[in-house]
């Protein structure tokens, strides 16, 4: 009896331990619904797949953009106004930057774009080089905006696994990108030339369908205007980058067909949800002032009429905002956001940046007026408007005074006091302040290139800040002049922002002007 | 008297003493009928017993009297059947052989003959009712009412005597024919088995490190919904914080401290088999994005438990290695007693109201269409109160048992049901037990299975923080409008819609505020969570000092969330045409271990017990899908995921998926009852650390014990002392799939890894080593204890997920590494007093204390010394671990005074409130925590009642920040009243401030969730009166059928003797790690009363 009893036990037991041996330790690892290499290499995935988060994080298409951009550049740039009192009425709108939200700008672009244009680089350079152009350019596009808001940046360094991630200052980022787009340009140029046909169709989800004509014609022009930028600080090297892109075969945009935008098909601009049902967004004083002022027909396109106050009515930044109830019957956002589309670079954009060059006495292929009067001809063609001639003749209408129903002690008188037309008898600065000031309205809503191209010429003139919260940091007749190094970085890479630090021409704070932002008249 | 000890053959025992290999037990089991090859040539007769032991593994008893010792034997070597040996043997000796169970018993040639006794307790009182049995045999019989017995036997037999609460003792049967048996007392402990890590019971005197028990009744005498809460107050060393989901929500459990970085919930071991007690969502953020999403330890029946252990430090745990680091609390299941058929019925009703309710004012309504309270004077009611309904538990359970000799059942169901302190929360539980054990071979085999079943549905479970709170419109609501109205009147026609939408006052709908009655009926959730766990196993005592034993379990836990936001819903929350998020998490957890136990006596003064055993576990939690129309509904209030806009919402995750394979070995070596020496080693491998340097790790322990008062005689009065110490190391695996980052991709967007290990970091699991040491000590007949213990813990290599610089080459949101280290040292004192035992009355006090020190004592410097466990996000508030301060700080803004403590304004037109930047305003750890319990029994009567005290910590309270800054708070009122607020005051410049401060100023500036929340610090020292019952025993004797009956009023929370925070600082409103002593809007604490009944047939 007791040896059938050991047997059934010792049998059960090695058969319970059998039946847990087994099953080895799993040596993978891995979350079952995430996506192996060999997954991914199916239908080139592993290469094609990066570019949808690049495409939908260089500008984010969802509501992620808010602190992206929506409570920096658009309203830093007098684009937008908010009516709502965020953190007690201090924040970014009043100086007071806040870290939790612009981080988020700089984790899109390292998170979504640098590092999946690495993975691409790592699986495409030399073997499928169109694939790597194409990310060098959006890599581009993504990161001057980057190093437009924070100075120095992580660039021609990025993929180093190294405890300290050095950064570059912001003029060796920008040769870096200078370098990328004339490295993309060649790749894709010789593709067009040897008449290959298209592998990036289903996968670019912009308006350019994988067409690399159009991709060299945006990177030419994306080109252009990093060489505009810099050209207070550096106008040889500036007329060079410029003079290239327009005389490049393929050229620059040049028609409406040509504006660079994303169509992401799930979801509508982000704007739409903010300003629509958030109601956290509205127009800008700037913009009712001088939309309303020149009785721009692009304004109906742009913004909804006030629900409360008669015609359009636009929130002043840097106030003190009691209750956001306040000004929610502001103008909304208009029909300009209620699509899929984000753009990146409008057509009208490029005449304007060749009419800057062509004043400054480059070779832009045109003169100065008649690429003026060509940019507002594109961005009234663009917005579906018509009577682009009579609007850029008009040279009586001026920005109009602005006026806060709720409290006057927002009221100013107008700041730009330029008329629309042309007038060729008038100062370049005058000249440049028309071509930025129309380059501001055609760019609507990217306030991110407008509060860059703002800063560096300082048109058109933004109702400065009432409230401000920066404790001293940023002076409020200067305006704010970027975003200091975020807090991810500052504890996780603290050995590379103290290199930055050394790169920067003052303190890491709001207040401090970028190697491109020089002070004093533009010519 | 002449019974002589049982001798055992100790000269074979010591040859194998350590030497616990399986093979070796595999050959010391013989049958009788095996075949010797033994010859004597003139041997003694002990001399032939020595060989045939050798030879056999069986051994030899014997009384010496019966024993002529010249005897010599004689047999020629041959192959003989054992049995025949022994036949040839007692034909040259005139001595009998018995064989039964390993032994030989040796008797000399004897009749049965009657044998008369009695048998007494130490103090020579008669036992009546005593059983006593020969062994091998099946006579036996009981003592009558003088405990005197009677019984035939043959001189050599065996005699057990056994009465329940006694040491069982077995007595060799000699030539005395009058015997008395007096028996040892149970009672001192000296013998009492405590359950120990993996379910094996240990003598409780040899024990190495603290292990604390509460009984079956302490979790059901006055219960709570979550069995865990009944054990706050009553064993030192674990705080319980009751979490914010009302009935049948989470609690957080913290044992000697917080050690780890993330994740410091104790392990829960059911029957041995470790529970999965799957967390799916915690809240991290003022704005209340998580929620409660529930775990298995809040499903759990009370009814179905026999009691608790709780192991507190590393010694005690160190047999579950890498599972082992915050501690281990044991729950045994109610076990159905063999010859006994019981049906129980039990039933509570409680009735809940919520207390410490925040403070209104009455005296200032809201301007119209404003938001805040800060308009002109008025009279108003406050409509807070009247928010809240009395809520009502009501819990029955059935239970029914029935064993035999060979089976034993029990059957257990419970059903709880019920409605929260808030309109619309309701809960509903079932439960379902189901236990079979079968015994064969004479107890030999047994083999057991069970399962449970548990069902819980909870309506609207309460949420914290600002977003689909009820409590926040409610608080916040602009006064001078009327509640009742907007009651009534939650939502209205929209003529422009053709649907209903939320009504409430003009502009108040914002992100955080909403009507309270639209929350509770347009934005409902329904919390179903489902956990079934099955076992099935044996145990077979292959011979006295070895037993075999084998678990299998399997688990599953099922959580499905649902939430509908009607269009209407505030426009951040939900889109215009309605939000619906529907979830369903899966858990599930297989379990199999194989464990071989050993105890021997290793010659007179040497006892081994031994285990060796592996297991296997394998985990899969939190895997599912989440639907969630971030975007919105396609067509209004349709709520379905096919009227998704879009599929960006849409994600399936896995939580965790891993396997931890381990063998362990423990063995406890005892000398002379009086000291113990126990050594511990498990080596666990893990899944979880593929792709590092090693998928292994080991994890020891050492302790020793002595036993005082039985090593010394001492003093009469000291009955029991006990010295004890350990060193022991357990770890804390690191989280699945962390060494293996792969993208995700959701609404077709590919995802970066969220973590991965740092560029040159080799993840590694967390480490904690504890030094303890305790002691014991009974007084006065054990009428006085007092239990000590002192400990000192280490853990290291922390896993630390930090976010990754965004500039890192892999795309990774986090980090993860090993990093850092947390100390915690304390001292735990229990008391115990039975301070009155007389036949009618008895009155037990006891009293436990317990101080933990935890200290942050490296974060690495490249992190800046400190880990944001919650963000401050927008808010003015952050819970941060810093180096070289405890676990766990609570960081916010001060007002900026001078250092006579004006505060200082600025010379601007407001003459605004200068602030501070980020300062440190506390830690919510209490510097120590008391809990004083009191039974009392008169007659019938029985009362108990506890004192549940914690001292020191901080707490912030948002709720009153918010109230404030909207101006309905009573101090907004009062500085209304009083022209504004007195504050001392100076200019930056220097000149001093006159007069009183504006009160809508100052309380706009100050609170809110971005004030200067160290106005809202408070002092977290409390203490209440936890529970409280008084009950009756109905004597029944008349009525046969009925076993007992009792009827019990119950009080649970009510109230506090004295508390300094405006809300109860027990609550927390996050069981997770980070959210820690903060209130934002939390529901208030309930007090309950309540009526237990109970009848056992």
């Amino acid at each position: 009896m007791k040896n059938i009893l050991l047997k059934t036990a010792f049998f059960g037991a090695s058969f319970l331990m059998l039946a847990a041996c087994k099953k080895t330790l799993d040596p993978k690892n891995e979350n079952p619904y995430g996506a192996s290499s060999e997954l991914l290499s199916q239908d080139f995935n592993n290469i094609k797949s990066l570019f949808s988060p690049m495409f939908n994080n260089v500008i984010s298409t969802a509501t992620s953009y808010q602190t992206q951009q929506g409570l920096q550049g658009d309203v830093w740039a007098g684009y937008m106004g908010t009516p709502t009192d965020f953190r007690g009425g201090s924040n970014n709108t009043t100086y007071d930057l806040v870290d939790g939200w612009n981080n988020t700008c700089w984790n899109l672009a390292y998170t979504g774009v640098m590092a999946n244009a690495l993975k691409i680089e790592q699986r495409a350079k030399g073997k499928y080089d169109q694939f790597y152009a194409l990310s060098l350019i959006i890599k581009v596009e993504a990161m001057h905006r980057i190093a437009d808001s924070f100075g120095p940046v992580v660039y021609s360094k990025y993929g180093t696994t190294a405890a300290i991630i050095p950064y570059d200052s912001q003029e060796e980022a920008y040769n870096a990108m200078f370098a990328d787009l004339d490295n993309a340009i060649t790749i894709l140029t010789n593709k067009i030339n040897a008449k290959e046909a298209s592998t990036f169709v289903g996968t670019d989800i912009t308006a350019y369908a994988g067409n690399y004509t159009k991709w060299v014609m945006f990177a030419n022009s994306l080109r252009l205007r990093l060489a505009m930028r810099i050209v207070k600080v550096n106008p040889a090297l500036a007329k060079t980058q410029a003079e290239k892109s327009v005389a490049h075969p393929v050229g620059v945009l040049v028609a409406n067909a040509d504006v660079c935008k994303v169509i992401s098909p799930n979801v509508t601009n982000p704007l739409s949800t903010i300003s629509g049902s958030w109601d956290d967004i509205r127009m800008s004083a700037d913009m009712e002032s001088i939309l309303v002022g020149y009785a721009d027909p692009r304004v109906a396109g742009y913004f909804l009429k006030s629900s409360a106050y008669p015609d359009y009515k636009g929130i002043r930044t840097g106030i003190q905002i009691n209750a956001k109830s306040d000004r929610v019957s502001f103008s909304k956002i208009g029909a300009v956001i209620e699509n899929k589309e984000t753009v990146w670079m409008t057509t009208a954009e490029v005449y304007f940046l060749r009419a800057e060059g062509a004043l400054r006495g480059w070779n832009m292929n045109g003169t100065a007026k008649g690429l003026y009067e060509a940019g507002i001809a594109s961005s009234f063609e663009q917005r579906g408007v018509s009577g682009a001639a009579t609007y850029a003749a008009d040279n009586v209408k001026l920005p109009k005074a602005y006026v806060d129903p709720v409290s006057a002690v927002n009221n100013a008188a107008a700041l730009n006091n330029v008329t629309i037309a042309w007038d060729a008898a008038a100062s370049n600065e005058v000249n440049l302040q028309k071509i930025i000031t129309q380059k501001w309205i055609a760019a609507f809503p990217d306030g991110q290139e407008a509060w860059s191209e703002y800063r560096r010429t300082g048109y058109p003139k933004i109702f400065p800040v009432i409230k401000n919260t920066s404790g001293g940091k940023i002076d409020s007749a200067t305006g704010i002049r970027r975003i200091n190094f975020v807090e991810s970085e500052r504890s996780g890479n603290p050995g590379g922002v103290a290199t930055a630090l050394t790169k920067l021409s003052g303190p890491d704070n709001g207040g401090t002007r970028l190697w491109w932002d020089v002070a004093g008249p533009n010519f | 008297m002449k019974t002589k000890p049982i001798k055992k053959g100790n000269k074979f025992l010591c040859k194998g003493a350590f030497i616990f290999l399986l093979c070796f037990f595999m050959s010391s089991m013989v049958s009788a009928g095996q075949i010797l090859n033994l010859g004597f040539n003139d041997s003694k007769i002990l001399d032939v017993f020595v060989k045939i032991e050798r030879a056999t593994k069986l051994k030899f008893i014997y009384n010496n009297e019966d024993i002529d010792k010249s005897k010599r034997i004689n047999l020629a070597v041959q192959q003989r059947d054992m049995v025949d040996l022994l036949w040839e043997i007692t034909a040259q000796s005139n001595l009998n052989f018995k064989v039964v169970d390993g032994i030989i018993a040796v008797s000399a040639q004897h009749l049965a003959e009657e044998i008369t006794g009695k048998v007494t307790d130490s103090k020579g009182l008669p036992l009546p009712g005593a059983t006593l049995k020969i062994k091998g045999a099946n006579t036996a019989t009981t003592t009558d009412a003088n405990g005197n017995f009677k019984l035939k036997a043959e001189a050599g037999a065996v005699l057990m005597v056994s009465f329940t609460g006694y040491v069982t003792q077995e007595v060799l049967l000699g030539a005395e024919h009058s015997l008395v048996i007096v028996l040892k007392e149970n009672s001192n402990t000296l013998q009492e088995l405590t359950i120990t890590a993996l379910g094996i019971k240990k003598v409780r005197k040899s024990l190495t490190y603290a292990a604390a028990e509460l009984k079956g009744d302490e979790l059901t005498n006055v219960r709570d919904a979550n069995l865990v809460n009944t054990v706050a107050g009553k064993v030192s060393g674990v705080v319980i914080n009751k979490g914010a989901g009302g009935s049948g929500g989470t609690s957080k459990v913290v044992i000697r401290g917080n050690s780890s970085f993330s994740g410091n919930q104790p392990l829960y071991v059911i029957d041995g088999v470790p529970l999965y007690n799957a967390t799916t969502t915690q809240a991290n953020s003022v704005f209340g994005g998580g929620r409660d999403g529930g775990d298995a330890v809040s499903l759990l029946n009370p009814d179905d438990y026999d009691g608790m252990t709780i192991l507190k430090g590393a010694a005690a745990t160190a047999l579950y290695g890498s599972q082992g680091a915050n501690g281990v609390i044991l729950l045994s299941s109610k076990k159905a007693k063999a010859g006994q058929k019981s049906i129980s019925l039990s039933s509570s009703i409680n009735v809940e109201t919520a207390s410490s309710l925040p403070q209104f004012q009455t005296n200032y309504g809201a301007v119209k269409d404003a938001e805040k309270s800060w308009g002109a004077a008025a009279t108003l009611e406050n409509h807070v109160p009247g928010f809240f309904k009395t809520g009502i538990i009501q819990s029955s359970s059935a239970g029914f048992s029935s064993g035999s000799e060979v089976a034993l059942t029990s059957f257990n169901y419970a059903n709880t049901n019920g409605r929260g302190i808030i309109e619309g929360n309701k809960i509903n539980k079932h439960n379902f037990s189901l236990k079979e054990t079968i015994k064969l071979f004479k107890d030999k085999f047994q083999v057991f299975a069970g399962g449970t079943y548990n069902t819980q549905r909870i309506n609207n479970k309460p949420v914290n923080g600002f977003y689909f709170n009820p409590i926040l419109g409610t608080y916040l609501m602009p006064r001078g409008n009327d509640f009742q109205y907007y009651k009534d009147n939650f939502e209205v026609f929209d003529v422009s819609r053709n649907l209903m939408v939320q009504n409430w006052p003009k502009n108040a709908i914002t992100d955080k505020e909403q009507n309270p009655y639209w929350i509770i009926n347009r934005n409902q959730t329904k919390d179903n969570n489902t956990f079934f766990e099955g076992n099935l196993g044996f145990n077979f005592k292959v011979t006295e000092w070895f037993t075999l034993a084998s678990r299998y379990s399997y688990s599953d836990l099922t959580s499905i969330y649902e939430k509908k936001m009607y269009a209407g819903t505030a426009p951040t929350l939900a889109r215009a045409n309605g939000g619906y998020v529907l979830q369903n998490l899966k858990s599930i957890q297989n379990y199999v271990d194989v464990i071989a136990s050993f105890n021997k006596q290793l010659g007179k003064d040497l006892n081994l017990t031994a285990n060796l055993g592996a297991s296997q576990l394998g985990i899969t939690a939190n895997n599912g899908t989440t639907f969630n129309a971030g975007n919105g509904l396609q067509y209004a209030n349709w709520f379905t995921i096919g009227n998704f806009i879009d599929n960006a919402g849409n994600t399936q995750s896995t939580g965790v998926k891993k396997m931890l394979q381990s063998v362990f070995a423990s063995a406890t070596l005892g000398y002379k009852n009086f000291l113990y020496l126990d050594l511990t080693g498990r080596n666990d491998w893990s899944s979880t650390l593929a792709n590092t340097d090693k998928n292994w790790f080991f994890y020891p322990s050492v302790g020793l014990t002595t036993i005082v008062s039985e090593m010394f005689k001492l003093p009469e009065f000291i009955s029991y002392g006990k010295i004890r110490g350990s060193f022991a190391q357990v770890g804390k695996d690191i989280p699945a799939f962390v060494t293996s980052p792969t993208s995700t991709v959701v609404g077709g967007i590919i995802q970066n890894p969220n973590v991965g290990p740092r560029p040159g970091a080799v993840l590694k699991p967390e480490i904690k080593s504890e030094f303890e040491i305790g002691t014991e000590w009974r007084f006065v007949n054990d009428r006085l204890g007092i239990e000590a213990s002192y400990y000192n813990s280490v853990s290291k290599n922390q896993y630390v997920e930090v976010p990754a610089p965004s500039t890192n080459p892999f795309g990774y949101v986090n980090y993860g590494f090993n990093a850092g280290s947390i100390q915690n040292k304390g001292l735990e004192i229990d008391l115990n007093a039975k301070a009155v035992k007389t036949e009618k009355f008895e009155w037990n006090l006891g009293l436990v204390f317990a101080k933990n020190i935890s200290l942050v004592k490296e974060i690495p410097a490249d992190l800046g010394g400190r880990i944001n466990l919650t963000g401050s996000g927008p808010n003015s508030y952050r819970f941060a671990l810093i180096q070289g301060r405890p676990f766990g700080i609570i960081e916010g803004y001060n007002i900026k005074r001078d250092n006579v403590g004006n505060i200082i304004l600025n010379k601007d037109a407001n003459s605004s409130i200068q602030k501070t930047g980020w300062e440190e305003l506390g830690t919510p750890n209490p510097n120590f925590t008391l809990g004083f319990n009191n039974k009392i029994k008169y007659a019938q009567f029985y009362a108990s009642f506890l004192i549940d005290g914690r001292f020191g910590g901080k707490v912030m309270s948002m709720t009153e920040s918010m109230n404030d800054s909207y101006g309905v708070s009573k101090a907004s009122g009062d500085a209304r009243l009083a022209g504004g607020v007195n504050i001392k005051a100076i200019y930056s410049d220097g000149t001093p401030y006159t007069g009183l401060y504006p009160a809508e100023s100052y309380y706009t500036q100050t609170g809110d969730r971005t004030g200067t929340s160290g106005e809202y610090i408070y002092d977290a020292t409390n203490i209440s009166l936890r529970e409280f019952s008084l009950g009756y025993n109905f004597n029944l004797k008349s009525i046969p059928f009925i076993k007992s009956a009792s009827a019990s009023l119950v009080g649970r929370n009510l109230f506090f003797i004295h508390k300094k925070a405006p809300f109860d600082p027990n609550i927390a409103l996050s069981t997770g790690d980070g959210f820690q002593g903060i209130d934002v809007m939390g529901l208030p604490t309930t007090r309950s009363f309540g009526i237990n009944l109970n009848i056992t047939f």
